[in-house]
């Protein structure tokens, strides 16, 4: 398996694992994100008021989720330039904060003309069902 | 000889997928020891490549490639195996209200086998429907065992298929490549094409199978109230 430290577009294989890293996510983390974002809204600061509206509590807003999944990439890539040039993601369940989340991913295929490695990504929840998903396109320079 | 498929993936050709065949397959193949499947079914969204022709794939990996559909009933999702001309007259595989006791009677008259898909998952889920309206007739399997059901819903689907006498069928529901494989079907007989996969389904000659790694459990964090200023 490669690693940050000789990580470039050679030695990535299919099959590098991206963590699992476990990420213990606060309520006042996700309440420090919304206001930042100026998302200052019931549902991501508030759980009485996100129950209200339906919700099982306040739940993490989707940008911070994907937020937290570039970093997952941008980890993986450490100091080796390789950047981020495309994710994308699915929601399919509420991220509830005051839990801690498992960050893992993948890398599945490589594209050598343009030296991108395509890789999953996901966010699992304590009992293990998967929360977020995704894939990231990941450029290596020469 | 047994034979054993994932019954239901999706590749890029679904529009919530980017996952690229021949990236399952080489992951399949990677990943042998851990998931030993035969074969994989394609089950794109709302429709049908009749045209699509994998046997170049199917030859340098190995894995047999067959070609289904999951479309969307009045009854939640279903599978549509043994799709052919007649069906896609017949029914708009694109309508995302398709009368699912017509989809499974008519789809057994054209020689196929409709199944409905994870069943115990909320809106999209036999169950569901179940509590509100009359079960439907000639049901002969249903998927128990989905690699994309959250916790409880293979367990209200191994219920359902329990009391009403359903076969029971497993597939990943793969939108990712890394998570082909982990649920499949093994079937007693040999599968060599879809009419072979469509008669055996009607056997009930097979049963799911579970290849997903046993997980290290995670703690629960205890929450922690933080009063606002």
């Amino acid at each position: 398996m490669s690693n940050a430290n000789n990580l470039t577009y050679e030695t990535v294989q299919i099959g590098d694992a991206l963590g699992p890293a476990e990420f213990y996510l606060s309520k006042d983390q996700v309440r420090a994100y919304a206001k930042t974002c100026g998302m200052w809204t019931p549902r991501f600061t508030d759980d009485e008021a996100a129950r209200k509206e339906g919700l099982p509590g306040m739940i993490t807003p989707g940008n911070m989720s994907l937020a937290i999944l570039s970093k997952l990439v941008t980890d993986w890539a450490g100091a080796s330039g390789a950047r981020i040039v495309r994710m994308g993601t699915t929601y399919r369940q509420p991220v509830m904060p005051d839990h801690t989340l498992t960050l893992q991913g993948f890398v599945t295929h490589k594209n050598e003309s343009d030296r991108t490695a395509e890789m999953d990504i996901w966010i699992e929840s304590e009992e293990g069902d998967r929360l977020v998903i995704g894939t990231a396109t990941v450029h290596f320079p020469r | 000889m047994s034979t054993t498929l994932d019954l239901h993936s999706h590749s890029e050709a679904s529009e919530d997928s980017r996952a690229p065949l021949e990236a399952y397959l080489n992951w399949l193949k990677l990943r042998r020891a851990e998931r030993p499947v035969d074969g994989v079914v394609l089950t794109e969204h709302r429709q049908f490549n009749k045209e699509a022709d994998y046997r170049a794939l199917e030859d340098r990996f190995g894995i047999l490639v067959l070609k289904a559909s999951e479309v969307e009933t009045d009854y939640g999702h279903v599978l549509v195996f043994g799709v052919n001309d007649e069906m896609t007259r017949r029914f708009d595989f694109a309508n995302v209200h398709l009368p699912a006791q017509e989809v499974i009677d008519e789809v057994a008259r054209m020689g196929g086998v409709a199944v409905p898909c994870h069943p115990g998952r909320p809106n999209v889920g036999l169950c569901e429907h179940y509590a509100k309206k009359p079960p439907l007739e000639n049901v002969i399997a249903v998927e128990v065992l989905n690699g994309g059901s959250r916790k409880g819903e293979d367990e209200r689907s191994v219920e359902l298929a329990q009391a009403r006498g359903y076969h029971s069928v497993g597939g990943s529901d793969s939108h990712l490549v890394s998570l082909i494989g982990l649920c499949a079907t093994r079937f007693e007989a040999e599968i060599r094409t879809i009419d072979d996969l469509v008669r055996e389904l009607k056997s009930g000659e097979y049963a799911p199978v579970d290849f997903r790694p046993r997980r290290k459990p995670v703690p629960h964090a205890t929450p922690v109230e933080v009063k606002q200023a």
